[in-house]
């Protein structure tokens, strides 16, 4: 049985113009051609469903622009990418917070600003509090926190979110060795569950192991796309 | 859809509260500010304009103060709404959601402030008998008119700051003149009749002017005002509402 597709790209590409200096309004009409650079260009992929997909490619590839693009966060300059479901990202994890409000205040509005509903959130907020182990630090203000509290309590949040396709790159395994632990189980979980997940990573023996399919991305281009086989291509060719 | 804007409006609520959390944190008096803060103003402004300035506007301190809390709103919302998604980068980093939420709770967040002083200002000025029954549509409108013409231009400004940084200097230097512009320390009628035409276009001089009927029953915009004034005010917030939609879906790339 053929599984749906819930992500499609068609010829996507984005564009950004180059700004060595954040650009004023007289340089914008002085200067009347920016520079312009390609992170993505013509990009067809389309990922069904339950499908595990590692995307490699060295640095400035355009492997996190394209995420981005997946996301939402910014759109593609040509092209269209249609989803089914939830997409949540589990990258920046410790962005979105505010620093004065509370632990309880911060998952609130993270959750929010990951499109789930206050009553969602109030049903899961044990859970959130309890896989993020912060414990009694619940009602201190953010700037309280370490790093690693920081991150583990956005990525509670994020898996909270009930994701269909998960955004992952290799910093998911966040925290301390216990907490690492745990978000791998969590990810081979929702692995399990047969969620669509994509990778982004230099951190092979992961993509070995847990992706059935890989996508080559060099200068913003596919390279290639298939099993991972792709991986010994893209090694060699480094 | 009915999704969307009820996360729209949660979210919008959440961030507002937010915003108020965040501006009252760590102090004694806590939400207090709330009120404490009108009230503070009025003293000031009660106090001193009593003994420095002799006008012949009747209940110039009444006048006065409930201007600048009208302009205060106005300004405040939206100098600091201006460079707000710039200040916010980390949330618009984190995920997709509509980013308007952004500024516009920033402005529901010094409404709130507002509407608070405007009932205490009430209680002050009840006894001078402005008030009538009508008065109630006159200052609805003339809030309504405020928070949409507000968001708007916010909208606009905040949306262009993230591309020209420029946006938020020439905002607030604009401000200051703005001020002087509109009739707030001086009243509709110490204009020159043979220079009002400038005066028409500036949306605030007739959402001060429905203020200051409703509240203290001051003469009403004239039809020229009003017609001219909305209409400039319609453009503005559609260009707003324009800019800022085609816009944002390109913010990441700026910040």
């Amino acid at each position: 049985m053929k599984s749906p597709t819930v992500l499609q790209l068609k010829n996507v590409s984005k564009k950004y113009e180059i700004h060595h200096e954040k650009p004023t309004l007289v340089e914008k009409f002085v200067k009347s051609k920016n520079e312009t650079f390609w992170a993505l260009s013509g990009i067809n992929i389309s990922i069904a469903k339950g499908q595990k997909v590692g995307i490699i490619g060295a640095n400035g590839s355009g492997k996190t622009t394209l995420l981005k693009t997946i996301a939402g966060i910014t759109a593609p300059t040509t092209g269209t990418i249609e989803s089914q479901g939830k997409i949540v990202s589990l990258i920046d994890l410790e962005a979105g917070f505010h620093d004065d409000l509370t632990g309880v205040q911060n998952i609130f509005l993270n959750g929010m600003l990951l499109g789930l509903s206050k009553r969602q959130i109030m049903k899961d907020f044990q859970s959130i509090v309890s896989y993020a182990d912060i414990r009694q630090f619940i009602d201190a203000p953010l700037f309280t926190y370490s790093y690693g509290m920081k991150l583990r309590l956005g990525f509670s949040v994020a898996i909270h979110a009930n994701p269909d396709i998960l955004l992952l790159d290799e910093n998911m395994a966040v925290g301390d060795k216990e907490f690492r632990k745990k978000s791998l189980r969590t990810t081979e979980e929702f692995i399990r569950k047969r969620k669509t997940i994509i990778v982004v990573s230099h951190w092979v023996e992961f993509l070995r192991k847990t992706c059935t399919r890989i996508i080559y991305l060099k200068e913003g281009k596919v390279k290639a796309d298939g099993n991972t086989h792709i991986i010994d291509v893209y090694l060699k060719e480094k | 859809m009915s999704a969307n804007i009820r996360n729209f409006t949660e979210l919008l609520f959440a961030m507002t509260e937010k915003e108020l959390r965040a501006r009252y944190k760590y102090t004694i008096f806590g939400f207090f500010w709330l009120v404490l803060n009108p009230i503070l103003q009025m003293l000031v402004i009660g106090f001193i304009f009593q003994f420095i300035i002799k006008t012949s506007i009747p209940y110039y301190n009444f006048y006065l103060f409930l201007s600048l809390l009208v302009w205060n709103f106005f300004s405040l919302s939206l100098t600091k709404s201006t460079p707000s998604i710039v200040y916010e980068r980390s949330l618009i980093k984190k995920a997709k959601f509509p980013r308007a939420v952004i500024p516009l709770a920033i402005i529901l967040s010094n409404f709130i402030h507002l509407m608070i002083a405007c009932v205490l200002y009430l209680f002050l000025i009840v006894h001078l008998g402005t008030l009538t029954f009508w008065s109630m549509p006159i200052i609805i409108a003339a809030f309504l008119l405020l928070y949409i013409f507000t968001s708007g231009l916010s909208l606009l400004t905040s949306a262009l700051n993230v591309r020209f940084r420029d946006v938020n200097f020439f905002v607030s230097a604009f401000v200051v003149i703005w001020f002087y512009a509109t009739p707030i320390i001086y009243s509709f009628d110490f204009i020159p009749n043979e220079h009002i035409w400038l005066w028409r276009f500036n949306p605030m001089v007739s959402i001060l002017q429905l203020f200051q009927h409703g509240m203290l029953n001051f003469p009403l915009p004239d039809r020229g005002m009003l017609i001219s004034n909305i209409c400039i005010m319609i453009s503005i917030i559609s260009l707003g509402v324009f800019v800022f939609m085609h816009e944002s879906k390109n913010f990441d790339d700026w910040l």
